[in-house]
């Protein structure tokens, strides 16, 4: 729940130098807040992160440009919904092998947090629904099959001994139509069949 | 064991997605809430759950779909896709309820009914589209509360 306003310099005015301001609205709240460390900077973002940590309210931001004496009209955003918008991180994923078995082991992604010192909550908390999808290519065969699990382990079973096998797996919350972000292709051998020596 | 819902989130999430943006901005009062997130919503116990279901269904379809007049055909059709989703609800919701109940506790009531006071407070056309644009604060309530499938 990294949210990270971001917006594009006026057209007429690259180059120039141009400050901005922005503000932001809790939706049913009563009235606008400041955002202090993005009042009159010359960045074209804003980690609106903090401000809108509570996920299950709703948002509006807006940010006006000022050049000299000049200053634009606010431009607002739509209304933003941390709990349904939020793009869900992959997990982090631990893989051990066996001859003809990998186990896999994921843990949730964590919430984003500006403060390190701020306490860990894992979105598993925050989607008691969370799945995983997981996909597994086995390099020899170019076959690639995929499985949704619910669980934080799963293990492979009748794999081929002594092959290669990469393994990506994506975060998802069913029914909430998001884009899906998956972690980083790992590979990982089979054990040698030690019968197979002795033949 | 409560009686929950099973319904396809995602056909329903994606049909307040195609009419969010052009229906959110017709909604002028940003400083207003019709179901009030945090303080009706989420303070909900799971024991009522059923009861507040049934009735935010009740609202939805006897009031807000009724009272929003809308002209554009598309949106039309996503608003009449969603209501279709919820007439399926309230039938599962009776059918369960004829066998396991669907109690209503004070606060199950009081919640609803601060929702109509809202709502009345703002006046036909303004709360109907509030209302409409409010969905995916129902839906992810919907989301959270009824996702063991058991009907």
């Amino acid at each position: 729940m990294k949210n990270v306003l971001h917006w594009n310099p006026p057209e007429s005015l690259r180059g120039a130098e141009v400050t901005y301001t922005v503000q932001y609205f809790i939706y049913g709240q009563k009235k606008w807040l400041n955002k202090a460390d993005c009042k009159n900077i010359s960045r074209t973002y804003c980690d609106l992160s903090d401000e809108t940590a509570d996920y299950e309210h709703q948002y509006y931001a807006k940010v006006k440009a000022m050049w000299k004496t000049n200053c634009s009209k606010w431009i607002e955003t739509g209304r933003f919904y941390p709990f349904l918008e939020t793009r869900i991180g992959p997990p982090e994923v631990a893989l051990t092998t066996d001859e003809k078995s990998i186990s896999i082991v994921l843990t949730a992604p964590d919430k984003w947090k500006t403060n390190p010192e701020d306490c860990t909550i894992s979105m598993q908390q925050i989607y008691s629904n969370l799945k995983y999808n997981v996909s597994v290519y086995n390099i020899k065969s170019k076959r690639t099959w995929s499985q949704c699990v619910t669980n934080h382990t799963l293990v492979l079973s009748w794999l081929e001994p002594n092959t290669l096998y990469c393994v990506q797996v994506e975060s998802f919350v069913p029914g909430l139509p998001r884009p899906a972000q998956p972690s980083q292709k790992q590979c990982v051998r089979t054990l040698e069949d030690p019968t197979s020596a002795l033949k | 064991r409560r009686c929950l819902i099973s319904v396809d989130m995602n056909q329903l999430e994606e049909s307040f997605q195609e009419i969010k943006r052009a229906i959110q901005t017709k909604d002028t009062f940003q400083n207003i809430t019709i179901l009030s997130t945090v303080e009706t919503l989420q303070s909900i116990k799971p024991v009522d759950v059923c009861c507040v279901t049934k009735n935010l269904l009740e609202f939805y379809m006897r009031r807000v779909f009724k009272d929003h007049q809308e002209l554009k055909p598309q949106i039309l059709r996503r608003i009449s896709s969603i209501a279709n989703s919820f007439l399926y609800m309230q039938k599962t919701l009776k059918q369960c309820q004829e066998q396991r109940g669907c109690q209503c506790s004070e606060e199950a009531t009081n919640a609803t009914r601060i929702v109509h006071d809202n709502y009345d407070q703002l006046g036909i056309p303004s709360a109907a589209i509030k209302s409409l644009g409010e969905l995916n604060i129902f839906i992810a309530w919907i989301e959270k509360n009824h996702q063991a499938t058991s009907v």
